[in-house]
């Protein structure tokens, strides 16, 4: 599903990725912990296509075809999705509205035929409701006023209604308390499918007790350190990062 | 090249023959108080600081070529959808009282007013326009029209203004008497070539003004309109200004905050692609205890556009527990576009609240790229973005006709100033 060979990605003329390698294969989830600082983020930014964020060297093969080209957009059409530690206020934009419009743009770029607002809003409705988001939160515009967890269920709520086949969650159970975490972590586990990959970044173990990985990579000063079963990230709480981190260097 | 006019000379849009016959000493005399002082001052131009983005001598100098044409046709009337009476002010003259107007509704022809005129006219005609233009406007009027609506009256009226010759000076006087209430819908059709309007606005006690302005104009026109609004005790008066500007367009509002409890809110988008040009200039003065000012005012600048709003305010010596709000920003989507915001304050009084903002700037980059990373093509991104940037404008509009007539000008204008940003 996703193969990064070699990554090196400067953002600002500095060089934050140092040559990540990668493979992820249909069906599976993994999890990418490390320190703040590492380049999670930058990697997930990299993966969806945001500007300002350049590759040196290195390639992302996506369902084999190479990304670099692609913009976020056509990336998202192509099935990949990312979930965002901060998920953006945008006034003005109601929450329904966005949702109609990023589930047809999507439709529209595969050759789909695109909904209309009666379908949308049932297919919406089904969805939202099994992740305890009312009604009224998506007449709001789009995040304005939400507490975190509610940007966060929104953000899994977008991950159902656009079935992704690689979804990456950036730091998404930053800011939840437990309760939140596990509804999210429940709206995530519904999605795991045989087709549909799934990258989870987090800096603690927390959330991989209720999101159970495939396998677990450790990231530090731009590459992946260390990598096993599960059991890593328990090794990592036991640890601490800074015994990977002094490996790397 | 003719050489550039000298400062106290006027150009020919500024000597137009005389319109209105002189029938009242007051008038006349009141008429040549304002040419006296409007001619020690001249075409206000760039070097004059409230003139600074606006040069009103370079755009007359310029060429009166390339007026192009007039983005909907000057007899289409953008307030066709919101019922009402429509009184038509062709070149500075008003048309016949229109039928459906309500008795307790005067409407005076400002060109057959002589010694006998009512006193509400007399009293007030050129008291609350002191500016600059405002003078040229009395000075220069071919026409004009004075509207008073009775004690306790509620109406709808609207003004069209169309204009056949080159340059036109008129003024409107409108008198809101205690307690009545005018929804007034002032539209300038198609506009080519100099206008130059001066409009008084006087709130009685617990009157209530919304006034809605809309200037469809050819790209070559200049337009200066000057608005003067007197507010007295809890008198309330609302202006919804949307700006497609002009070679030259200027909007400058003075309100004065006369009487404890009055309010004003000021909002309105611009949109200008082009080479085109807007500039809303406010003035609010809160000269007394507990009144309150609210404005907003966004803007997207295409191409070589150039928006302008410089908005000050006093509060003065006394005018305690006042609450003044104010924001202004722009949003630059050509190349060589240009913003201009100017916010001002003067306070001297105590316990008052003063918030003002104003910002140039692209569009949210991290709002972009989530709305791309979630399948959104970026050209539809920014639009979505680009129209709920404006959209806070017209939100507080309650009237959903009204509402949807004002974002539709702003709207139909959007496309290609948005063009201009590819």
């Amino acid at each position: 599903m996703l193969e990064i060979e070699n990554l090196h990605v400067s953002a600002q003329g500095k060089e934050i990725l140092k040559g990540l390698n990668l493979v992820i294969r249909k069906g599976e989830v993994h999890a990418i912990m490390g320190p703040n600082g590492s380049g999670k983020s930058t990697l997930s930014y990299t993966l969806a296509g945001r500007e300002g964020y350049e590759i040196t060297a290195g390639r992302i093969l996506y369902r084999g075809e190479d990304l670099t080209s692609l913009a976020p957009e056509e990336r998202a059409a192509k099935g990949m999705f990312l979930a965002l530690q901060y998920p953006v206020e945008i006034p003005g934009v109601t929450t329904m509205n966005f949702l109609k419009a990023a589930l047809n743009a999507q439709r529209r770029a595969r050759g789909e035929t695109e909904f209309d607002a009666l379908s949308v809003l049932r297919l919406v409705r089904e969805t939202a409701g099994a992740l305890n988001i009312p009604e009224e939160m998506l007449r709001r515009a789009l995040n304005v006023g939400f507490s975190g967890g509610e940007k966060k269920r929104l953000e899994i709520l977008q991950m159902a209604l656009f079935k992704p086949s690689l979804a990456i969650l950036d730091e998404t159970d930053s800011g939840l308390d437990i309760d939140a975490l596990k509804l999210v972590a429940d709206g995530v586990n519904r999605l795991r499918a045989p087709d549909r990959a799934m990258l989870v970044i987090t800096h603690y173990q927390r959330l991989l007790n209720y999101i159970v990985p495939d396998r677990v990579h450790v990231m530090a000063q731009g590459c992946i350190v260390a990598e096993g079963g599960r059991e890593l990230a328990q090794e990592l709480e036991a640890r601490g990062y800074a015994g990977f981190v002094k490996d790397a260097a | 090249m003719s050489s550039r006019p000298a400062e106290n000379l006027l150009p020919k849009s500024f000597n137009p023959e005389p319109g209105v016959a002189a029938r009242s000493g007051w008038l006349e005399e009141r008429r040549a108080r304002a040419l006296q002082a409007f001619r020690a001052r001249g075409i206000p131009h760039r070097r004059m600081e409230e003139w600074k983005y606006s040069d009103l001598r370079n755009a007359l100098d310029a060429e009166p070529g390339d007026s192009g044409e007039v983005i909907s046709s000057g007899l289409h009337d953008p307030f066709a959808a919101i019922a009402g009476p429509r009184l038509v002010i062709r070149d500075g003259n008003p048309d016949e009282r229109p039928a459906g107007l309500p008795e307790n509704i005067e409407i005076l022809d400002l060109a057959e007013i002589d010694e006998n005129a009512p006193l509400w006219v007399s009293r007030c005609l050129g008291s609350a326009l002191k500016s600059g233009m405002g003078e040229a406007s009395l000075a220069l009027m071919q026409g004009g029209v004075a509207i008073r609506v009775a004690r306790g009256t509620s109406a709808v009226l609207h003004l069209r203004f169309v204009q056949s010759v080159e340059s036109v000076h008129a003024r409107v006087l409108i008198e809101v008497d205690e307690g009545a209430s005018l929804l007034l819908f002032e539209s300038l059709g198609g506009m080519r070539g100099v206008t130059n309007l001066g409009v008084e606005i006087l709130l009685r006690p617990n009157a209530q003004v919304r006034h809605v302005r809309l200037a469809d104009s050819a790209p070559g026109a200049v337009i200066v309109e000057e608005v003067g609004v007197a507010v007295a005790r809890d008198a309330r008066y609302q202006a919804h200004l949307p700006q497609a500007g002009a070679r030259l367009s200027r909007v400058e509002l003075a309100v004065k905050l006369e009487g404890e409890g009055a309010e004003a809110a000021l909002d309105g988008a611009g949109v200008l692609a082009g080479r085109l040009h807007a500039d809303v200039t406010t003035h609010i003065e809160h000269a007394a205890g507990r009144t309150a000012s609210k404005q907003l005012f966004k803007y997207i600048v295409g191409g070589h556009s150039r928006a302008v709003y410089q908005g000050r305010i006093s509060v003065h010596k006394g005018a305690d527990g006042s609450d003044s709000r104010q924001t202004a920003k722009a949003i630059l989507a050509g190349e060589r576009a240009e913003a201009d915001l100017k916010p001002e304050l003067e306070i001297l009084a105590d316990d008052v609240k003063c918030a003002h903002g104003a910002a140039v700037g692209d569009l949210d980059a991290d709002s972009l790229f989530y709305l791309r990373a979630r399948g959104i093509p970026e050209a539809e991104a920014r639009e979505l973005l680009v129209r709920a940037f404006l959209e806070e404008t017209v939100a507080g509009i309650t009237d959903e006709n009204i509402r949807s007539t004002v974002w539709h000008f702003i709207e139909n204008r959007l496309p290609e100033a948005l063009d201009e940003a590819a």
